[in-house]
Order: C-alpha cells, then structure tokens, then sequence
C-alpha cells in the first residue's frame, strides 16, 4: 500500500518539477518581469511542495495506525470479556487477530476474535481510506499553494534553500531522538519494574536470583513469595562482577596499551610506525564475538587445565579469562588513544629536557608523561567505560551465576551478560524479570553516559591547552 | 656512586624502559597472532566434508516403480525411497544385531536419504541400476576422518565405539573414505547437524541488515554532518546535538539492543528476529560513528574554496553541494564503509531483537526471519557437538575476511581519490 | 682569549636539502658570541649542532669538527647525555616544564645525581634562582606550576633549570624574540651577569641586541658563515660588503 503511494508521489513530484519550471518561464513571459530565481528552483520549489505534506501524513500513519488500532481493538476486547484480562492475554489476543486478518494464521479461532478481526478489518479499512483521501488532499492543496506562489514570483532559490537547511537540520536532530527513544524505552520499563521491587532493594540488595521471582497476583502474594520478590533482584553481584571484570581487563590492557603507546610515539622509526599501528589495530577490528569464542574455546581451558597442573580449581568459565580477553580487546584502545596524546605534548617541552642532558626515557617518565597524564587519564575512563559495556565476551566466557567474589578463578557475572539472558529467548513484557533488564540496561547506559562525560571534558580541555 | 656508575644506571634504565614497550608491543602482536593461528587453524578444514561411497542399488521395485515403464521426473520425485536408502546405508557394512545395525547407520549423515533421492533425480540414468554414490559421512565419522577424534581413549567416553572405528578402517583401506569440499557449509542453512549446516543464512542475514543499515544511516549521517559543519549556528541547541553525539557513540551496543526491544518491536510492532529491525537498530547504533567520520571529511575541505565559491556569488547551500560535499566524498564513503564494517561484526544488540531463533531457512527477504553471520557464531560456539567447532571458526574466517574487504575498500577509497591541497 | 668551542667544516644536511655550508667558527671562553643573520640563514641549526639537538630530528646529518676543550663532540666515544649536561640550552619559546617552578629547577640536578641531599637541592634551586634573577619574585611561591609565571619570568625559568646543572656553556636561541621590551631588557642585564661564570653562544634576530650583549658576532647568510669578528669591528667597520649591507638595513 504505502509503495504504490510512494511511487505515486514520486511521479507527482518529478512532473510537479517540469510543471514548476514551464510555469515561470509562461509568467515571465506573459508579465514580462524577470524571474527571481533559475527556473529549476520553481521546479525544485513545486516538487517540494508537492511531495512532503503527503509524505509527511504517510509517515505519520505509518507509525501511529498500528498504535492507535491496537489501543481500539484491546479496548474492545476488554469491555466485551468478563473478566479482567493481563495485558499478556490482551497482547496475544491482539496479535492472533492481526495475523488471521492477514492471513498467516494456521489453527482454530474463537468467535471473540473473529469479531475482533471484523472490527479490526473495518477500522483498517476506515483508515487507510482516510489516509488515501487526506494523501491526495495534502498533494492538491499543497500543490495549488505553490503554483499561486509561483505566480506571484517569490524568491524560489531562498526557500528552496531554508527547506534544504531544515532537512538537514532534521537529520541532524535524528541523533537525539535516538537519545531520547534510549532514554523513554528504559526508563518507562525500569519504572514499572521499581513499582514491583524497591529500587534499595535493587541498588543494594546482595542477591540475584531472577529465575525465583515467580509474580503472582501483588493482592494476595504470601508472605515467602513477597520475600523471595525482595531478595531475586538485589543487583550488587552484577555490579561487582562488572567492576571486577573491567578491572582485570583494564590491568591487562593499561600497562600493554600505554608501554606500545609510548613506543610508538616516541621511539619507534617510521618503518615500525608503519608496520606495528595497523597490527595492534587489527586486535580493535576484530568483531567481540571473535574474543568471545577465544575466551570460551582458548583461554578458559587453558587456565583450566593450568589450575588442574596445580592443583587449583578453576572454573572454565572465569572472571580471568573474560577479563584478559577484554583487556586484550581494549589494548589498541589504550595504546591508540594515548598514542595520540603524547603526540599532543609540544616538542619543545622534550627539547627542554633533553638539552638538560635527559635520557630519553627520563624526559617521558618525567616530563612528556606527566604533561600527558589528564589526556591519558581521560583515554583510560574512555576504555574503562568500553569495558564495563562489553557483552559478547563475558556472556560467552565470565558465567551466569550470581557469585559475590574476588576470586578471579571463579565464574562471576556482569549486568550486560545477565540482560542478555534475561531477554534472549521467549520473554513477556510485562514481568519483574524482563523489566529487570531494562533497569539493567538504564544503569549501563548512566554509567557509561557519566564516565563518557567526565572523560571527553579531561580530554577536550586537555587538548586546549596545548593547541 | 661515581659519575660513571651513575650514567651507566641511567642507561640501563634507559634500555629497560625500550625494553618494556617492544615487550608490550610483542605481547599486543603476539595476540593477534594467537587469535588468527587458533581461528585458522581450527576453521579450516569446515571448507570440506568427508564422504563415504556408497553402493546404491535403484532397483524399480523397491522404488515402486515397477508398473511405469518410462518413469517421468515427477513419477521419481514421489517414488519411495525408503527401502533404497535403507539398503544402501545398511549395505555399508555387515552386521549381526539390531544395535549393530544402528552403529552402521549412523556413520551416514541425517541428509543421507535426501542425497540419494536428488542423486537419482539429477541422474534419471541410473534407474534400476546399481552405482557408487559418495555419501556424506556423520559429524563423528567426519571428525574422526579430519582427525578432531582422539582414537586412543576408552570406548565409552567416545563419539564412535569400536565396532564403527573396525568398520571406519574398514572404508578406508578399501578407499572409498573421500574428503571433498562441502557443498553445505556455504551453501546451506543451519542445522542441528554439523555435517550438513551451511553459513549462506547467516550470510543473507548479514548482507540484508548491512544494506538497510546503509540506506539508512550514510543519507542522515552526511547530511547532519553538512549541518553541523557548515549550516549550524552557535547555539545551545547546536552544543547539546554535538555533546549528544559524541556520547551517542561511545554508548554500549548492548543498549541499543533494548532500544530495539523496547521501540521497535514493541512500540511500533516491526517482526521480531528479522533483518530489517536489525538494520535499524545498526543503523542507529552506526550513525554517530559515520556522523563523526564525515565531519572530519567536511572538515579537512580547506576554507578557500568555501571562499572561491562564495566569490562568484554562489549561495551556501550551492557552495556545500556543489564543492564541499564532492570534495569531501572519499573521506565520508571511507568512514561510512568502516562503520558498516563495525555493524557487521556487533552481535549483542542482534540477541535482544531475536536474530538468535534458529533458522533452516535461507531469507529471501529482509523482513524474513534470518540470524547474522556474528550471532551464528555466537550460536554455534554455544553448541556442544565437537563439529561446530570448526564451523565456528570458519565462519569467523567469513566474517574477518569480509571485514578485512570492507577495510581495504575504505582505505583504498581514501587512498584512490585523496587530494593534497 | 682562550677558545671553548672550536669549529671546523661543520656542514648540516636535512635530507637532501643542506643547510649549512662548511662553517669554521670558534666561541670564546666566558665571553658572549652572538650568531646573527636573515631568518633561514642557519644560526639556529648552527647553535643546536654545539649540542647536538639535531639529534632529535632523524633526517638530520651533520659532517664536520666541532670540538670543546679540543674533544670532538661528534666522536663516537662522546656520550650526548654527558655532553648536555655540559652544554646547556636556552629556546626561542619558554618551554618550561608542566611542573612546579622548584620542580622545574631541580630536575636536571635530579636526573644527574649532583645533589646529595635534600638540603644541598634546595641550595641548587635557590643559587641557580639567584643567578637567573628570579629568586625575589618567586621564592614565597615555589610550589606553584611554572607555566603560571609571565614570560619573562617563564624564560628566567628556563635560563635557571639551564645553570642549575652548572654547565660550561649555555646556547640561547632567540631567548628574547617571545617577549615584551621590559622582559628583555632583564634578560640581556642577565646574560651580560653570566658571562663572567659560563662561556655563552647567542643567536638574535636583534642586530641591536647582538651589539648590546656579545663581545664577538659571526654573521650568516644562506647557510654560509659571512663574517667573524668582534662584535666592535663587525658593526662598526665589517670587512664584508654583505655584511655592511646587512646591518645598515639594506637587506633581510
């Protein structure tokens, strides 16, 4: 439906163009005046106006018809059922109804829902007529606006231009809405989730165990179940896992990034700079799916079977092995990032030292390093921020028990790995665990939104100073 | 301590501290050389497959053919083929008892009858004669072939039990144990069986998100950055959309993934598990990146031909579109092909929309259920059987060297049409 | 008037371009030279072959003798730290350290080992300060960054850090040229002070100032040493016609 509206428009904008065109050549004519602008801006000029009401009011109906209906036919449902229906139950019904009404429905239907999909099939009707009648109201209204404007010779060049300028400042403007669906879809789930379970409870409570939380009706929960509620989501293991994990892999890759970042700057010739930069940065292409299954396959056996040589129990899937991994998938982050940064520290303060008869690793302990520490304290959160982030490798490697433990041979868990199990997989919307998730995924994206702040500011002013 | 002492201390502290940024540099080296060699060398022989030869006898009375004198096409697609296929995997090798039977058996892939009926569709020829067919072999039977099986360990904590190692070395002495390369593993979609699961699934998935992502995000992310670049003007509204857009693209992809969840398929109700909801959701997760890249372009276009435009009396608008934006094109493509190739290799956010179902089918549209080539690994990776393993690698051999074409093409973009002002 | 630094066929490459054309120069000892000449006429790559800063830059190759107290400072055996702990150095722009002004001071008498003690660093800091007619204006403030201080003071800094390590001969390279008339003024009463303790070489844009500070001057063009002589003869009575048209204005 939409394709063959789109088409139509596309074929009323491309004559609306010729039309605008031989039309102000006939009124420069006709009046004898001269154009304001060329006549393929009035070309321009008819073909914008012809084309974006319309396809302003098709977007719109693309994203609000289905909206809208299902509110209508969930409130139908409703009013016809007797007793009080989950909004799970609503949600299945609703989706029963659509797919019979298209047809990809395979099995037995009850009468409710085949008058639920008569009234779906009439209101889709109503709509999409109304969207085809205000379609061709907006091109003929729309395109008669313009063709008197046209006749009135306005400045066609300049709003031409002002319609370009808002386009882009529209696409420029997508990034935030991106901001602000991140923001709306976490938060609206996170706070149904904390009118169930304390947010205390949550920030503080020292036990995860989603797969106890069983909701019953909240009326009449007995007393063990309302306990078990409290004491399934307490989410200071996964904090903990998450900081433990991004520790190890930031002593991983801390020391590794920053030593090949130094090298890189201020010791390697142009041939190593050549040959060594794109080879650490190859371990930054690499997808982290890849670090995944050599965390899983490679490294936590090998730990393994280096434990059992000891006689140390390890746990295949451990906190060091995820750890090291991520710290190898952060190194060309460290080492890139502070590479550029001691690149910054002007070479007269290098000069300075050396003409004092500094050795060159003297002058970058004691002065380049130093004069770069905000820039590289900055990278450093940057990476840490990465780390915390970071899912695929801990969900195929660090575990998925809950453990509160700063035993690295241990299998620990983070707040990424656990949103992915929680939401891999059938789920429903509507219960604590899966709104968990999202209160999950709010307090990443905080997270790693304060440290991203903090750590641009240090480095943009860092970048300031010696600019 | 003398003055000698002392600059020899410094020295040797000098060649330490050298020494410490080779090490670390070393170290980063060898990891990508660990991970390559550990990839490779496991993922290699996923290209090939083992096949057994096996006699077929296309005998018309057991394909029930028997009444037809010139069977057609048609009449051979709906033939019964079981007792054919029967026989044939029995025939393999001799057998006394119904557990034997079974062992025999199982040394044929599940794909095994299918096989046999193409066979004599593709060759109509072969109607009630008898030929070698070379069957594929099972995941085990495939890995003890490939040599992944260890022989020497007890029976019972082996895939392959005695009887079916005798009859392996059997097949083999008598040469009919062929390696070939697999007509599965690109060919084919997934499947719980190792020996006939195929990657092309995973690959249309990849390729269809990759397309949308793209038809999405270069068009907005270009024309933001012109805005950005050359119409913004110095405002707070202009300060929170660039703040907004560099923390945008340091955000964890996971989140983006919920975004997907919670928007996507839950408010606007777009099918779950689908290449088109992940494209956007790529998409969304890419646009800052290609934002950032292609401002940098813009950005590197030098003030003079602004300028020179300007002079002969061109508005702003045609001065961007007509010098800027062209100039700058090399540098955008480049940084719009490494984003793609970061949304090529990002899995975690495909999870959450549920391109992780299990898939047979090849897609043939963007809004059919389909995985990614990131999530197969990740699916496969998950699996316990001893085959998938070097389906794992391989298909991170598909999937880096895809990365490493799409870098190469950026480079060689920027390379190709790089000016020197 | 006993030579400190004697000269001989130095020749500067950088790359395929050379840069100094078989210069013969000697710098006397406790006594300010000055180096003088059009902007790219090769003072300053001159200077920083005195103490080998050209070492830095890695396409730079220098030929040539140059020797101090006859040793011949490009000679294998000759060890560059040592050779800069001997030859200090004084930059066009202040560069002083991101550190603390006492921080600042002490670091080259920290990487070289010369104070014994706490107290014996504090007297470094505080004679070098001294010397650098800095010490009034900075004493109750040691503490504080040194990037803080004026430029002036910025550069009296740096002349400081340069003597804290007691070098035999300091090179300045436009030491003047970053700042205001005042601060300048200071810096010349300065260097006219330290020349009864360190054998100075001074490159300047300045023919004024050369003739204020030095007691002989070379002056260079296009990379060839034109003419050496005592600052009195070069300005007042120069054997070169170049030279005469250089100083009276008629060129660079």
């Amino acid at each position: 439906m939409n394709s063959i509206l789109l088409a139509t428009l596309v074929l009323f904008a491309i004559s609306s163009f010729y039309f605008g065109r031989s039309k102000i050549k006939k009124v420069a004519l006709v009046r004898s005046i001269e154009p304001k602008a060329l006549p393929k801006f009035y070309g321009y000029y008819q073909a914008l106006w012809c084309s974006i009401p319309a396809f302003l009011i098709i977007s719109f109906w693309t994203f609000f018809e289905p909206i809208i209906l299902k509110n209508l036919i969930e409130s139908r449902i409703q009013s016809m059922s007797l007793n009080e229906l989950s909004k799970d139950e609503l949600n299945l019904i609703y989706s029963q109804i659509v797919s019979f009404s298209q047809g990809t429905f395979t099995g037995q239907i009850s009468n409710g829902i085949k008058s639920g999909v008569e009234t779906y099939q009439s209101l889709l009707s109503v709509s999409q007529g109304a969207k085809i009648v205000l379609f061709f109201c907006a091109i003929i209204i729309a395109s008669l606006f313009s063709f008197n404007q046209i006749n009135k010779n306005v400045h066609a060049r300049d709003s031409v231009e002002k319609i370009f300028t808002i386009i882009l400042f529209l696409s420029s403007a997508a990034a935030i809405l991106t901001t602000i669906g991140i923001i709306v879809s976490l938060l609206f789930e996170t706070i149904q989730f904390f009118t169930k379970i304390n947010p205390l409870d949550f920030f503080f409570g020292l036990n995860w165990s989603p797969q106890k939380a069983f909701m019953s009706d909240p009326a009449n929960m007995t007393a063990q179940e309302a306990k078990d509620l409290r004491e399934a989501f307490g989410a200071v293991p996964l904090f903990a896992g998450t900081a433990f994990i991004a520790f190890i892999a930031m002593c991983v890759a801390v020391p590794i990034g920053l030593y090949s970042g130094i090298y890189l700057a201020e010791y390697a010739s142009n041939k190593q700079r050549k040959w060594g930069k794109p080879i650490i940065e190859i371990l930054a292409g690499v997808p982290t799916v890849v670090y995944g299954f050599f965390a899983a396959l490679t490294v936590g056996p090998f730990f393994r079977i280096i434990g059992e040589n000891l006689g140390i129990n390890v746990s295949s899937e451990s906190a060091l092995a995820a750890g090291l991994v991520m710290g190898v998938m952060i190194i060309p982050f460290v080492s890139s990032l502070s590479d550029d940064v001691i690149n910054a520290v002007p070479q007269s303060l290098r000069e300075g030292s050396y003409a004092l008869g500094a050795t060159k690793s003297e002058t970058i302990k004691k002065v380049v390093f130093p004069a770069a520490l905000p820039g590289i304290v900055g990278s450093i959160l940057l990476a840490v921020s990465r780390a915390i982030g970071e899912t695929m490798i801990v969900v195929m490697a660090a575990g998925l028990a809950a453990n509160l433990t700063i035993n690295p041979l241990e299998a620990t868990t983070t707040i990424t790995t656990q949103i992915v199990m929680i939401l891999v997989g059938d789920q429903e919307f509507t219960s604590a665990k899966t709104q968990a998730a999202f209160a999950l995924g709010l307090t990443l994206f905080v997270l790693t939104l304060i440290l991203n702040f903090i750590a641009l500011r240090i480095v943009n002013k860092y970048r300031e100073k010696y600019d | 301590m003398t003055r000698e002492q002392r600059l020899k201390k410094r020295y040797t502290a000098e060649k330490r501290f050298r020494l410490m940024g080779i090490g670390a540099i070393a170290i980063a080296i060898f990891f990508v050389f660990l991970l390559l060699l550990k990839v490779f060398s496991t993922g290699s022989t996923a290209f090939v497959k083992t096949t057994i030869q096996t006699e077929v006898d296309f005998n018309k009375e057991l394909l029930e053919l028997k009444d037809v004198a010139n069977p057609n096409i048609e009449q051979i697609k709906s033939a019964e083929f079981f007792d054919v296929t029967y026989k044939a995997a029995t025939g393999l090798f001799p057998y006394s008892n119904a557990e034997e039977e079974k062992d025999v058996k199982q040394l044929l892939s599940g794909n095994y009858e299918l096989e046999i009926k193409n066979y004599l569709i593709n060759n109509p020829d072969a109607l009630g004669k008898k030929v070698m067919i070379d069957l594929t072999a099972s995941d085990d039977l495939d890995q003890l072939h490939k040599g992944n099986f260890p022989r020497d360990i007890p029976e019972d904590r082996r895939r392959l039990n005695n009887f079916q190692l005798n009859i392996y070395d059997n097949l083999l002495e008598q040469g009919k144990i062929k390696t070939v390369f697999s007509n599965y593993f690109l060919f084919s979609g997934d499947s719980r069986d190792p020996e006939i699961a195929g990657v092309a699934g995973a690959i249309i998935g990849s390729f269809f998100s990759i397309i949308i992502c793209l038809i999405i995000s270069f068009p907005i992310a270009l024309m933001a950055a012109v805005y950005l670049e050359e119409f913004a003007p110095k405002n707070i509204v202009t300060d929170i959309i660039e703040i907004n857009i560099n923390n945008l693209a340091a955000v964890p992809s996971i989140v983006f993934g919920l975004l997907g969840l919670g928007m996507l398929l839950g408010v606007f109700g777009l099918p779950r598990s689908t290449a088109l909801v992940g494209g956007i959701t790529l998409s969304l997760m890419t646009l800052p990146t290609i934002i950032i890249a292609c401002r940098a372009s813009l950005k590197a276009v030098p003030p003079s031909i602004r300028e020179g435009a300007l002079a002969v009396g061109a508005s702003k608008v045609q001065t961007v579109m007509h010098h800027v934006v062209p100039l700058a094109m090399p540098g955008t493509l480049s940084g719009t092909i490494i984003g793609l190739a970061q949304a090529l290799g990002e899995t975690a956010p495909l999870l959450l929309i549920g391109m992780v179902a299990f898939v047979v089918d090849v897609p043939s549209v963007p809004t059919d259920p389909s995985t990614s080539l990131p999530v197969q690994i990740y699916l496969w990776s998950e699996s316990a059987e001893r085959g998938f393993v070097e389906k794992t690698s391989a298909t991170i051999m598909l999937l880096i060297g895809f990365l490493i074409i799409m870098n190469s093409l950026a480079v060689w973009a920027r390379q190709k049409f790089e000016r020197k002002w | 008037m006993k030579n400190k630094i004697k000269a001989k066929g130095v020749s500067v490459f950088y790359g395929e371009k050379q840069a100094l054309f078989d210069v013969d120069l000697n710098v006397a000892e406790k006594q300010v030279t000055a180096l003088i000449g059009p902007s790219g006429c090769g003072k300053s790559t001159f200077l920083r072959c005195l103490n080998r800063m050209n070492d830095v830059i890695d396409i730079c190759k220098v030929s040539g003798v140059i020797e101090i107290d006859g040793e011949n400072i490009y000679d294998k055996s000759v060890d560059v730290v040592q050779l800069r702990e001997r030859v200090g150095m004084v930059f066009q722009k202040p560069n002083p350290f991101p550190k603390s002004i006492y921080e600042n001071v002490s670091y080259g008498p920290d990487i070289h080992g010369i104070a014994k003690d706490k107290n014996h660093m504090d007297e470094i800091v505080e004679n070098s300060l001294k010397q650098a007619a800095l010490w009034d204006e900075v004493k109750d403030r040691l503490d504080e960054p040194g990037t803080g201080l004026s430029g002036g003071q910025q550069q009296r800094l740096c002349i400081a850090r340069a003597i804290s390590i007691n070098p035999e001969v300091i090179l300045m390279d436009e030491p003047c040229s970053a700042l205001d008339p005042i601060a300048t003024a200071k810096i010349e009463t300065l260097i006219d002070e330290l020349k009864s303790l360190y054998t100075i070489a001074i490159v300047t844009h300045s023919m004024s100032q050369a003739a204020r500070v030095s007691q002989y001057t070379g002056f260079f063009h296009l990379g060839k040493l034109i003419e050496f002589n005592t600052t009195d003869k070069l300005f007042k009575n120069p054997d070169n016609k170049m030279t005469q048209d250089y100083i009276t204005g008629r060129f660079g």
